[in-house]
């Protein structure tokens, strides 16, 4: 089990952290990019609602095409380099079960754009869990760099 | 029978993979979208904390000016008063903005008065209530102190009173309404005068868009007001009726004060990561 003290991040939100600590959230149709650095022992996570910014509001993380980019140069100011990254996709599941509610794809979209902008940045999916119908809780270890994952109930999800 | 459904299949697949182009596209053009906006995510973050501290010096300072006896000075004193606070207030925006753009808004939970939040609010801007003679009335049902943000829930109070003393007519009322319901608490704050136009709705909640009939302020408030509802699982909407406007703000109500510590800590996670998979 993890030895430091663990963040949970919520919708919106960009964590770096080092080991031994860990970032844990919970996702229903959202989206978390989980980025490592083996070498620094330094891992990010985002949590993201929704794919696209539509210049609409502020340009907030809880859209995907603002929080990934975002996420890959905090590791960048922090000492980081895309080439010494390796990233790990979690969530984007399709909660309502209706024959409309699929048309959004929101979370087929979440998972299109980290897939998109991962490639952009050529840094390696080293693993990923995404889709379904299930919800998740991960719990990223940055000691070890891996994630902890395990499905949670479809009440358990709160907000998305 | 069976070629109908690979029929289906296909046309499903064809679906799928248009909107994913369709989606890709838009992933293109978004990203000329975001360099531009890009700029102002910088500016923001940079010029938000250089501002921050001399002006909280100054507003410290400036009540131990104040002159007594001297109606001339005293006038001099309302106005640099009034203008270090409005300074301020905009300062207060900008740090706000620059933190939710960062992603760097952790929601902390503590005991709360409405009714502190709103005075606070309203005090801040007694030279522009006073100016305008505007008619304040607050009507607040919830006595007991909540759960919640105290300088999240402050910011929304002052934006949305800020904007109903700023965009209402001068001798109109403003009217702030805030109650308690099935655990949610309801913020309304109402004024007289014509509230933006239906083709402005879009605008309403962007950043630097200026308003209709000019500039107030830098267009920041409603974003925020609105990114920070939302950040606290809420929602913002406004009504208007052609002679007064009435902006609403809806967020659920904590039940029990969960720290960001408890809500984070390892034992929330040990516990339930017993069967986990490792990836």
């Amino acid at each position: 089990m993890i030895q430091g003290s663990s963040t949970f991040i919520h919708v919106g939100q960009l964590h770096i952290d080092y080991s031994p600590s860990a970032i844990s959230t919970v996702l229903g149709s959202c989206v978390a990019v989980c980025l490592y650095d083996t070498r620094l022992g330094m891992g990010g996570m985002n949590h993201y609602l929704l794919p696209f910014w539509n210049g609409n509001g502020l340009q907030s993380p809880k859209f995907g095409n603002i929080s990934i980019p975002k996420l890959i140069e905090m590791m960048i100011s922090k000492g980081s380099h895309p080439s010494r990254m390796e990233a790990k996709v979690f969530g984007g599941a399709s909660l309502n079960v209706g024959p409309l509610s699929n048309t959004m794809m929101i979370g087929e979209k979440n998972i299109m754009v980290a897939k998109e902008i991962l490639h952009e940045y050529k840094i390696p999916i080293a693993a990923q869990d995404v889709g379904g119908r299930n919800g998740r809780k991960i719990q990223f270890d940055l000691e070890r760099g891996k994630i902890l994952l395990k499905y949670v109930a479809r009440s358990e999800v709160e907000g998305e | 029978m069976e070629e109908c459904f690979s029929c289906k299949g296909e046309q499903c697949e064809n679906t799928y993979s248009e909107i994913e182009f369709l989606s890709r596209k838009i992933l293109d053009l978004n990203k000329q979208l975001i360099d531009s906006g890009k700029a102002k995510s910088r500016f923001l973050s940079l010029v938000a904390n250089a501002l921050n501290n001399p002006i909280a010096v100054l507003l410290s300072m400036i009540p131990h000016l104040k002159p007594q006896n001297d109606l001339k000075l005293e006038t001099i004193y309302a106005l640099v008063h009034e203008q270090a606070l409005t300074l301020d207030f905009r300062i207060q925006n900008l740090v706000a903005a620059a933190e939710i753009e960062n992603g760097e808004v952790d929601i902390s939970y503590a005991s709360v008065d409405i009714k502190d939040l709103v005075d606070e609010a309203i005090k801040a801007l007694r030279y522009t209530i006073e100016e305008k003679q505007i008619r304040m009335s607050v009507e607040n049902t919830v006595e007991q102190k909540i759960v919640g943000d105290p300088q999240r829930l402050y910011l929304i109070f002052r934006n949305l009173i800020d904007n109903a003393c700023n965009y209402g007519k001068e001798k109109g009322n403003v009217i702030i309404t805030v109650r308690e319901n099935d655990s949610r608490l309801h913020i309304s704050v109402k004024n007289d005068g014509e509230g933006p136009k239906v083709e402005y709705k879009a605008q309403v909640y962007t950043r630097f868009a200026a308003g209709p009939e000019g500039a107030h302020g830098l267009g920041l408030g409603l974003s925020i007001v609105r990114d920070l509802s939302e950040l606290m699982d809420g929602s913002i909407d406004y009504q208007t009726d052609g002679t007064s406007v009435t902006f609403m703000v809806d967020l659920p109500l904590q039940t029990a004060l969960e720290n960001s510590e408890a809500f984070g800590s390892n034992d929330f996670f040990f516990e339930s990561f017993d069967d986990a998979i490792e990836l």
